[in-house]
């Protein structure tokens, strides 16, 4: 695994969150290992990875819920690892909200602003103004037991933000919603980011939500961070095998590189593959299936990596077709089970071309610089 | 298929029960929403027989055990005790509940309430760090110490109490350890405290269990929410774990106060002539003092008491259901 973690782009101030190897272990259990990090004043971010990689532990230890078992963790330049989570500046947004039941919906939001001393008009005030932000009006004395899961969800940020936190921590927050909820509270709370100012750090395993709402991203796997980056480039520039294969969908070509600009594919060609590998090493050519060109077999344009094969599923999904095809040099004598020599590739094409059927032969190309060569 | 519908009631009714029976297989008022088809009405009186046949053996148990002496009780505690000691069951009144407010029976009263009151809020303060240390363990480990809660549950009662009778008596380890370290004679036994202590090591269990459930029903997160919005650890006790305990501390407590309020073992064993309970007056009043109108009075009294605590138990069991039902 490349651990390079480049905190690239780190926007420059004393960062709101800095983590210096920071691991915990839960007895033989390594949950997070060895994280180094950087989040910046004001950023939107993402932790994003496979349930059990460690983002919610990582969120956590930043939160004061657990305690690192080693490494440094400050946020905005405080030494904070072994502070109790009522003396931090950061407040959360739990997973499935952990709303207090037995109070309304006002006493929840006041609740972390009597616990600091602050009582009276001015709490009333403060609650009210979180209250409008989240657009909860006229539901103040209402049970969370009442409210639907967007209006809980609703109350969950509330009760976070009236704190003025320095950093908000938000654990799957958008996890319980419905489909269409969910992306409708994926563009409120961007835009609520912004009108706040206050740094987001934000834990999904859902890549389309991380890459939409972020402005970058650290992807996570077996407690390690693989790659730190904006949307684009963790989706363009996967680091690695991981990081390309959970970052959207992605054909994976397995092969061995062959110097700086050329990989040789298992299926069957040499193709050009810009890389900085060592020459011999096995390793992916990563190709979205956007990026997939399909043609009628041998007609792929001269000089474009391309690949002969067949096509084995068709599906029509109403704005475009998505096509598997089994590529080889067996492949188009039927031969789709000789696994080591045939790779399956999937391809997008819009609905207005010429739809294409199961069983036909067709050559498939793309343009070198829209692939990436990873390694494990 | 309307015939295959019709054939069926005939073939599973095979025992036409009395002449009301086809009857009420069509059911046509204008509230009966959907007519029932046949079979459905022939399956659900069969389900009717069936729950009233496997109910009988024990309503009848209850009905000749509990609920005729409960209404013999009731009736003796209207009637006259005659000079004899006999009691007459003619000339109704209410003399005997008019006597529960003399001195000597408010008195009593009134100390049997206070020493229920000790009893369970003694068994709140002791059973709740427990309990919530056997819900805080891990699940292997809390079943475990779960049966080491009901081994003394299941000994018998009045072998624990004489056992503390002796622990406390003037004679026993208590006291030695008292004089061997010069703090003189232990003098506990027959006074109050020991009937307190005695009842609290009887009744415990009986605040530890309820305790015990409603914290390991307990979502845990919600502390952690409250720690992250400022509030320390006792802060975050006292304004969450607390209140969402609430249903077990109530059932607790009603579960502990009614019967200290009316014990008559412990009181009898370790409690002295200054002790009398409300629990010992009433057999007292049943066997020598034969006047058996006040016997039943206060009986009626205390079954009332316990009424009204199961009253309360039974709102805060509702109300804990509305406000944290849904949330959980």
């Amino acid at each position: 695994m490349s651990d390079d973690a480049a905190p690239a782009a780190t926007p420059p101030g004393v960062p709101a969150v800095e983590m210096h190897g920071i691991s915990k272990r839960f007895g033989e259990v390594v949950a997070v290992d060895g994280i180094d990090l950087h989040i910046g004043d004001g950023e939107f971010f993402a932790l994003l990875g496979p349930s059990g990689c460690g983002k919610t532990t990582t969120l956590r230890m930043i939160a004061g819920l657990d305690i690192p078992s080693e490494g440094r963790l400050a946020i905005f330049g405080e030494e904070v690892a072994s502070l109790p989570p009522d003396r931090r500046p950061v407040n959360t947004v739990f997973q499935a909200y952990a709303l207090f039941p037995h109070m309304t919906v006002a006493q929840n939001i006041a609740f972390g602003l009597q616990m600091r001393g602050i009582r009276g008009p001015d709490a009333d005030r403060q609650v009210a103004e979180a209250t409008t932000l989240v657009q909860l009006e006229g539901m103040e004395h209402r049970r969370p037991s009442q409210l639907s899961g967007g209006q809980q969800q609703r109350v969950a940020l509330a009760r976070a933000l009236v704190n003025h936190p320095k950093v908000l921590l938000l654990d799957e927050p958008l996890g319980a919603l419905d489909l269409k909820l969910r992306q409708e509270m994926q563009v409120e709370l961007k835009a609520l980011q912004r009108e706040v100012g206050i740094t987001f750090v934000f834990v999904t395993h859902d890549q389309e939500e991380a890459l939409a709402m972020s402005d970058r991203v650290g992807v996570m796997s077996e407690g390690r961070l693989l790659q730190v980056g904006t949307p684009t480039e963790v989706y363009e520039h996967p680091a690695n095998r991981f990081v390309a294969d959970f970052i959207g969908r992605t054909n994976l070509l397995e092969g061995v590189t062959e110097g700086p600009s050329a990989m040789r594919l298992d299926a069957g060609a040499v193709v050009a593959a810009p890389n900085e590998l060592a020459a011999g090493t096995p390793a992916a050519l990563s190709v979205r299936p956007e990026q997939v060109r399909l043609h009628r077999h041998g007609e792929a344009p001269e000089g474009e990596p391309c690949l002969d094969g067949v096509i084995t599923d068709a599906t029509y999904l109403g704005h475009a077709f998505v096509y598997t095809i089994a590529v080889g040099p067996t492949a188009g004598a039927g031969g789709t089970n000789d696994g080591d020599r045939t790779a399956t590739i999937t391809a997008r094409s819009e609905t207005g071309s010429a739809a294409l059927a199961a069983g036909e032969s067709v050559s498939v190309s793309w343009t070198p610089a829209a692939t990436t060569v990873v390694a494990d | 298929m309307p015939s295959l519908r019709r054939a069926k009631p005939a073939a599973t009714q095979p025992t036409p029960t009395g002449p009301d029976a086809p009857a009420s297989s069509t059911p046509t008022g204008p509230d009966a929403p959907v007519p029932l088809t046949p079979a459905e009405v022939a399956a659900q009186r069969r389900r009717r027989r069936t729950g009233t046949l496997i109910a009988t053996p024990g309503a009848l148990y209850l009905l000749i055990f509990f609920v005729v002496p409960l209404g013999l009780i009731t009736v003796y505690s209207f009637a006259t005790r005659t000079a004899t000691g006999r009691t007459s069951l003619s000339g109704w009144n209410l003399d005997s509940y008019e006597r529960i407010a003399d001195d000597v029976i408010g008195g009593i009263i009134a100390r049997s309430a206070w020493l229920a009151f000790l009893t369970t809020v003694l068994c709140l303060v002791v059973a709740y760090p427990f309990a919530y240390y056997l819900a805080t363990r891990p699940p292997r480990l809390r079943a475990r110490l779960l049966v080491l809660v009901m081994i003394p549950f299941w000994t018998n009662g009045l072998v624990r109490i004489f056992a503390i009778r002796f622990l406390l008596g003037s004679n026993g380890p208590a006291s030695a350890l008292s004089e061997a370290m010069g703090l003189g004679t232990f003098r506990i036994l027959f006074t109050p405290t020991a009937v307190v202590l005695g009842m609290v090591y009887g009744f415990l269990t009986f605040m530890v269990l309820p305790l015990y459930v409603a914290l390991e029903r307990m979502d845990w997160r919600l502390v952690e929410a409250a720690r992250d919005l400022y509030a320390s650890g006792a802060k975050a006790f006292w304004r969450v774990t607390v209140p969402l305990t609430r249903s077990g501390i109530v059932a607790g407590c009603v579960l502990v106060f009614v019967p200290s309020f009316g014990s008559y073992v412990v009181p009898e064993i370790l409690g002295g002539a200054k002790t009398l309970l409300i629990g010992s007056y009433v057999a007292r009043q049943f066997q020598a003092a034969r006047n058996w109108p006040l016997g039943a009075a206060l009986s009626v009294l205390i079954i009332v008491a316990m009424l009204v605590a199961v009253a309360i138990n039974q709102r805060n069991s509702a109300n804990a259901e509305r406000t944290q039902g849904v949330a959980r």
